[in-house]
This record gives C-alpha cells, structure tokens and sequence, in this order.
C-alpha cells in the first residue's frame, strides 16, 4: 500500500479542491478587518461613521452587537473590545462592501482612538529574576503549576555534582500555506459558516458560545484545509463574517493575507526552561525543572499550554525525585497557539541537550547515559502513571547504530547526534461515525475535513478496510458540515485513527455482526468484490450484499454506528501541588539521527543526513506514516535552523513575511531514511499509534547534538541560527 | 485607477473583459474573473510558488504579474484539463509518487516543474530541476516525495 492511493490525488492534481482561500457565495460581499494600532491600550472611541458613508460599506463594532445578537455572548470573552486592547492588530471592528479594495479602504476609514498603555513584550521582563511567591498575584501570571515527588532535597544536597542550564525558544507560527479564510451566511435563525478547519465541531462550540447563538443553530462545513498544523484548531474569522452577513444582510467572505496570517495567528511564543539534573555516579538522583511560558493574551482559565507543555520537560526518562512549576505568564502579543505537537518540540531540545552535558561532565557517553535512564515498560512517570508498550529503547538502540556507522563513514568537518522524543496519541473528547452499507460501496459518513496528513481519507479507510476485508477504493469517506455528521472532536493531537478509528472499529463489528446474522453464520464477516459487487463471505457462506438488504436498506444502506470517547486515566494527585498535567493514553516516541556540517567561519549549518526511527505502534498505512515523518521532519528543521517570530518592544510582528520567517526549502531538506519499530502496541485500532506530532518532536534536539558533535558549539537557544553557533564557537 | 478593456488567452479559450484594472494582479483575473481557482493564493509577495502558472510556456508567478502586462501572452494553468503532455506527464509523476499532503503547494509545482520539462526536457540534470523549484514551498512533505516526482517526471520527459 502505498500513499499513491489516496483518493484525493486526482481532484488536487487537477485544480479542483476547493479550500477555504477560494470559497465564494452568490451575492457575496468583502470583508476587512479594523486593526488595533498598539499593543496595549485603553479603548476610547471606535468612530464607525466615515466608513459607513462610503458607498455599500457595512461596518460593526462592538455597539451593533446587541442589535445583532439573539444572546449576549461570551461576557469574558468580547468580539471586540470595549475596554482594553491586548494585542496591536486586534479586531476593533469590521466592515463590508462590494469589493476587497473597498473593503480596505473602509477599515482604514475608521477612525481609531486608543490611549496607549505600556505593553509588555518580552516575557523576561517579566520576571528578570525567576518568579517567586509573588508570582501568584502578579497580573501576569495565568498559570500555576507545580508537582513534586521524592526527596529532592536530599537528592541535590547528596549528589556528587549538580548541572544547571537555562535554554530558551523562540516563537514559531505554522505557516500552513493557506492563510485563515471563510465564507458565512447567515438567514433566518440559521448561522452557517464554511471555513478551512481542522475541529467544524469546535468552531461550532467557539461560536456559539462567543456569539450566544444556539449550538444547533450554528452550521460549520469545512473545506480541503491548505495546511494546518495547529493553527486551523479554533474559531479565527468565523464570529466576524458571520456578523458581517447578518448585519448586511448578504453573504460575507473574510480571508487573511499573508502578512495578517503572521500577525493574527496564534504561534507558539517564547519560553525560559531551567534544568538542574543531580548525578551521583553516573546515575541521575533528582531533576529540577522550570519553566516560563509565553502564553500571549491567553485569557485566565483558558491556558492548556502550561501544564500540557511542561510534561515533556520530565519524560521520557525516570527519575526518582523531582520538581517541575511552570507558570504561564501573560504578555501583549496574541493569545498562544497549537503548532504540531505543542511545545514538544522545544522541550525535547532542552531535555536531550540538557542530559548530554550531564552526561559530559560525568564522563559518560550521553547516548549510553540517555540508555540508561529512559523509560521502559513498566516503568512510572514521575507524575505516577505506568508506562505502556514503549518503543523508544529500541528505537534509540537502532539509532545509535546508524550513528556508530555514519560517525566511522563521516567527511571531516560533519557532526553526527541523537536527539529523541515522546507523545501519546490524543484523544480529546471522543468522536462518532456512521456506516453505510450498499451492495456496491462502504461509505464512511463522518465530519472532519482531510487536512493533508491523509489520517481521514486513508487512515479511516483503511481501518474499515482491516475491519471488514473490503478493497480500499469501495470506502468512500463522505464529509457533511455539523448539520449532518455525527459529533467528533476534532483532527488534532494525532488522534484520528487512534481515536476516531476505534469508532470505526465499533461501527464495523456491529455491521459485521448484522451481517453475520442474516448470513446464518457466525462472524467475522469480510466483504468481497466480484463484478463491481460486494459479496459478504462468513466462513463458508457467500452471499451478495443486495440480497441481505431489505427493500428500505436497498435505496438509503445498512447503517452501523460506532462512537469512542476518552478513556479516564489518572495521574497521581498526592504528587501535584497546584494546576493542572494531563495524563497520557500511551507511550510512543521516536529517535532521529542527524548528520550536519558547520561553516567554521559563519557558523552555518546544513544537514547532510538524516534517519527516523519510530515507534508507531501498529503501523496502519506505511505509505501515509512515512509522508508524516518525511514532512514532521522538515517543521522541525525550521525550528531548529531558522524559524522565529520577531516581537518589536510595541509588538509588532517584525518579519510578518516569507522572506523573513524562513521555512525550509526544496534543497535544504535531506531525504530521510524512515524505520518503524514495531511490537509496542498502542490503544489504536490494531494497535495504532498517533503519528502526527511525533515526528517533528526530536529534530531540534538531534540537530544540536549533531552541531555539538561537529563544532564544539553547545547553543542552548532556538532557533540555532548561524549567528548563535558563531557566537557559540567565539567567532564573534 | 484607470480601466480599460483587455483581453486574455488562458488554457487555449480567449475571454475578454469590459473594465479591467491596470493594476489588477494576474493571479486575481484569473482566480476571481474566470473562477479558475486551481491557481493557488499563498503570500502574494513572491514567496512561495503556489501561484506559478506558464505565461507562453514560462513558470511565471501570477501574483506579481499584472493582467496587462500579458495580454498577447497565451496562459496555462493548472485548471487546464488533460491534453497537455508535459502537464499530464508530471501530474502522473505526481500521483505515483504520492508527491502531495494538503495539496495547497501542489498546482504550483506541477506548473512550474510542467515549465521546466517543455523548456529543457531531459537535459536539465534532476539536481538542476530540483534547484530550479527552489521557490516553491512546501509545508507538508518535507519534499522528498515531490524530489521523487520531479525524477520520475524527468525520466518520463522527451
Ligand atoms: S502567491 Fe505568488 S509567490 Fe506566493
Ligand atoms: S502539500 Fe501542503 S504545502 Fe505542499
């Protein structure tokens, strides 16, 4: 099997996917959006009247909103504000008219007055010296969270040496290709909005509740998604366009140029790490973690990043005492956002870089000493939960393997490192799918959108396809907006197969065991093709599936629902002092082995070689697990080289531009070599587990560790640009 | 601004228009005037390709490209069709190679590598071609599928 056969090659390779940039309604009309020109301010006056005396313009702003509204809305979280402005850029208004030139030119009509307040950028200034008791009433601090195991003070004071380093990360945006765009409509009581989106569930919630419009009367239909990495995760446009359309009456479409999709979208934002490992022997007895988030204008209550982030700090490797508080610190920027794997990334860098000079300064070989201490199965987080089937170790034994060879084969001047990763697959609030069963095809009738990856259009499909023994091409997945589909949470956290396949599971034994019955036969029950029509074979009875159909089945199908919501899992509570962890549903990871080389005068850094080895569980479809790893591997080279958002002191993206925020191109990306260890099952159907985030999760890490290898330069900063590994080596 | 009548041949069909824009951007004409929305928008600044289309057989970036300026120009686009050789050739390259995720980048780098084979077929070296799409991003793959494309497009090239 390979990726060749997924079934939206012939519509995108002809022009014909429709995304969200390229959505239009009869009759509609142009939307832009009024801008907040500072970072932070007090709102006087928003003066709508000399764009409203343009011809064909509607304008609104946050005095139409109860003449727009049936309910009042989300009181905490206002469309636009009425008092204070949070971030430069932020919608203080909206307008429409005939075209986008015009549409334009009415935003900048408008006539914007705010006082301006001191805005905090940099989150260091923050605290300058790290946060104390004083953190929890400072105004800035929307998070708290702390945990704490062992005798970690014992453990410092009795180790033979303690190693402390402070690491810092730089704001990454998703740059998916496509910018933010939809198109709304909204008539009578009906709020439909069509939009480019990984969660149309979860923009209905968001809108609903932002707008106090109820959920039902929301309609959310997705599009093909350009891209979305995290960033198409949560209402953006959507409230504004729908009430654009209802105050004119007429279909709106909003879209994001490039520029504003750097400035509106929500990125990953800065963070300080600092770790103190204590090694006696050359075994580590405590760690102590430490972690300052960037949250942006995240709202209090609405952090997940803090605590969500900070795990990765602690695994994958044991340890007996620690201490890890974090705090989510509040900044005028936008609110932070998802991007492919949260945090992790970053984490792992710090963690595995971290660890090697431990290693160093013990005298041990940091990839033995990682061996040493990384979980195995069996063992327990030091949150206290039980690692399952892990396939980390093995996947490390493997890559130092690679890594011995490449290291006796390399030119001089090349540096060969290991940095490694884990996750567990996502599960968020669960999700439903419905079968349909005609003589001729399986179609999957469900509500999330492809967004690239291929885990709907091939991972469903083929986990109905292993479920039911049909050929691939008779599934046809089928995409209905929220009116339609059953509820599922979202393609996000690499759970589509994982959990929204386990609904398919459900569903396809219960379709199964219909079968089997009318077949007279006990299961399982697989579906043959023969002459365009499907036979359902149970042992040895065969029976086309037009004749166990009644007349009613024969014209709508067989229906089978499955459903799969979140199992419960625990942390230990007695070692949490304050805030919120999560707890994992699985273990997986991967080892990547780089091959890079330095310019000793510039510091500039090109990967030579790469090797990918991941635990995956069960690999479901090669052909899609390698695609993921392939392209998770060039994100997380653009994190680890050259990606980062420039905040000005007043808050402006700095290099809201391509040219500027550079992604990695054609040449600057090796063809990697991609291994699947396999035998550490997940909770997935057959075993699965989520592939989406691990793979961009150890490229920062196996980078720095090759750099390190090859120069000497130990960056403890991302992005590790050549200007950081130049001062690194004293070139500057 | 003023505007004036123009006309435009796209994908072999001539259309004419009443009041065009000077400044109007290729890549607007042909995504909201004719709806041949196959052309991508992505930065309108020159940046990533996904708006390359061939103006008289050139990879050209219709987002910097004004209407006008390529009036007695003839314009494909990926919105063709089958028939094109080069096109076709490189969209099957393409599918065997699995060489797309989200597909956002796809248009443009069929185009552009669909330019490069007519201008150069075969002898341009694949590490030459790969130069060549340099310009293109991708964010999905990684490129090493659309590197596999662009060899099997390369082979299969006069
Ligand atoms: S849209 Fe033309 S190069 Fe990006
Ligand atoms: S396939 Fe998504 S940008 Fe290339």
């Amino acid at each position: 099997m390979s990726a060749a056969t997924r079934s939206d090659l012939a519509v995108k390779l002809a022009g014909g996917a429709i995304y969200g940039t390229d959505l239009d309604l009869p009759g509609m009309r142009w939307a832009a959006l009024v801008p907040s020109p500072v970072a932070h301010g007090r709102v006087r006056s928003v003066d709508l009247a000399p764009a409203r005396r343009l011809p064909g313009v509607v304008a609104i702003g946050a005095e139409d909103l109860p003449s727009l509204l049936p309910g009042s809305g989300d009181a905490d979280r206002p469309i636009f504000p009425t008092r204070e402005v949070l971030y430069r850029n932020q919608p203080l208004a909206a307008v429409a008219a005939s075209t986008l030139p015009e549409a334009r030119r009415a935003a900048a009509a408008v006539r914007v007055d705010i006082e301006p307040l001191p805005a905090v950028i940099d989150l260091e200034s923050v605290f300058p010296d790290w946060p104390g008791a004083e953190a929890d009433r400072s105004p800035h601090v929307i998070a708290h969270v702390h945990a704490r195991h062992g005798e970690i003070e014992a453990a410092f004071r009795s180790a033979d040496r303690v190693v402390e380093e402070t690491y810092r990360t730089a704001s990454v945006h998703q740059v998916a290709l496509e910018p933010h765009a939809c198109v709304a409509s909204v008539t009578g009581d009906r709020w439909y909005v069509r939009t480019s989106t990984q969660t149309p569930f979860g923009i209905r919630e968001d809108v609903a509740s932002l707008l106090g419009v109820p959920e039902e009367r929301v309609v959310v239909d997705g599009t093909w998604v350009g891209g979305g990495f995290g960033g198409k995760g949560s209402s953006l446009l959507e409230p504004f366009a729908l009430l654009l359309s209802r105050a004119a009456d007429r279909p709106v479409r909003l879209a994001l140029d490039y520029r504003q999709e750097f400035e509106l979208g929500r990125t990953t934002l800065p963070a300080v790490i600092r770790l103190a490992t204590a090694v006696r022997g050359a075994r580590i007895v405590g760690r102590r973690v430490r972690l300052l988030l960037d949250v942006g204008s995240s709202l209090p209550g609405r952090d997940f990043a803090t605590g969500y982030s900070i795990g990765f700090l602690l695994g994958p490797y044991r340890t007996d005492a620690f201490e890890v508080e974090g705090y989510g610190v509040r900044t005028n920027k936008p609110p932070f956002g998802p991007h492919r794997a949260p945090f992790a990334p970053q984490c792992a860098f710090a963690v595995e870089s971290h660890l090697a000079e431990v290693a160093r300064s013990v005298g041990v070989d940091p990839d033995a000493f990682r061996a040493d201490h990384l979980w195995h199965e069996g063992d327990s987080t030091a949150l206290g939960q039980r690692v399952g089937p892990f396939g980390l170790p093995s996947a490390l034994e493997q890559a130092r393997a690679t890594a011995a060879r490449w290291r006796a084969e390399r030119p001089p001047g090349r540096g060969v490192g290991i940095g490694m990763g884990f996750w567990s697959t996502g599960t968020g609030a669960g999700g439903e799918v419905r079968l349909v069963l005609t003589p001729t095809e399986l179609r999957i009738v469900q509500g999330e959108r492809e967004i690239g990856s291929g885990s709907v259009l091939r991972g469903l499909v083929v986990v109905a396809e292993r479920a039911l023994g049909i050929p691939s091409d008779r599934v046809r997945v089928e995409y209905l907006s929220t009116a339609e589909a059953p509820y599922d949470s979202g393609v996000f956290g690499s759970r589509t197969v994982g959990a929204l396949g386990r609904a398919i599971l459900e569903a396809s034994a219960s379709l199964g065991a219909t079968l089997a019955e009318r077949l007279g036969e006990a299961g399982p029950v697989r579906l043959e093709l023969t002459g365009g029509e499907l036979i359902a074979v149970a042992r040895s009875v065969r029976r086309p599936v037009r004749e166990l159909l009644s007349p009613g089945e024969l014209s709508v199908g067989l229906v089978a629902n499955g459903r799969h919501f979140a199992d419960p899992r625990k942390i230990d509570d007695s070692r949490v002092v304050t805030g919120s962890f999560y707890p994992y549903t699985d273990f997986t990871g991967a080892a990547h082995v780089a091959e890079v080389s330095v310019d000793r005068e510039t510091g500039a850094v090109r990967v030579e070689r790469y090797a990918a080895f991941h635990d995956a569980g069960a690999v479901v479809d090669p052909g899609t697990a390698r695609a993921s790893v392939e392209g998770g591997i060039a994100m997380g080279l653009g994190i680890a080289l050259t990606e980062e958002a420039l905040w000005s002191d007043d808050g402006r993206f700095l290099n809201a531009h391509l040219l500027d925020y550079r992604i990695p191109t054609l040449g600057e990306v090796p063809v990697p070599d991609v291994t699947f260890v396999e035998g550490f099952p997940g909770a997935g159907p057959f075993g699965a587990k989520g592939l989406g985030e691990p793979p961009i999760i150890p490229v920062p890490a196996a980078i720095a560790a090759a750099i390190r290898d090859a120069s000497g330069a130990h960056v403890t900063e991302l992005p590790i640009s050549a200007e950081r590994v130049a001062r690194a080596l004293k070139l500057l | 601004m003023t505007a004036a009548s123009a006309d435009l041949t796209v994908n072999g069909r001539r259309a004419s228009f009443t009041a065009l824009p000077d400044d109007e951007r290729l890549l607007d004409t042909l995504r909201w005037r004719l709806g041949l929305k196959g052309t991508k928008e992505g930065c309108r600044t020159g940046d990533c390709g996904a708006c390359t289309v061939l103006v008289d057989g050139r990879s050209t970036l219709s987002c910097l490209t004004l209407t006008r300026e390529v009036e007695d120009a003839a314009i494909t686009t990926i919105d063709l069709g089958a028939g094109d050789r080069e096109v076709d050739r490189v969209r099957a390259a393409f599918a065997a190679a699995g060489a797309l995720q989200c597909g956002y980048c796809t248009p443009g780098f069929v185009i552009a590598l669909a330019g490069l084979l007519k201008e150069r077929g075969r002898s341009l070296s694949l590490d030459e071609i790969l130069d060549s799409l340099q310009g293109n991003l991708c964010r999905c793959t990684g490129y090493a599928a659309i590197a596999r494309a662009a060899a099997l497009a390369r082979e299969a090239a006069p």
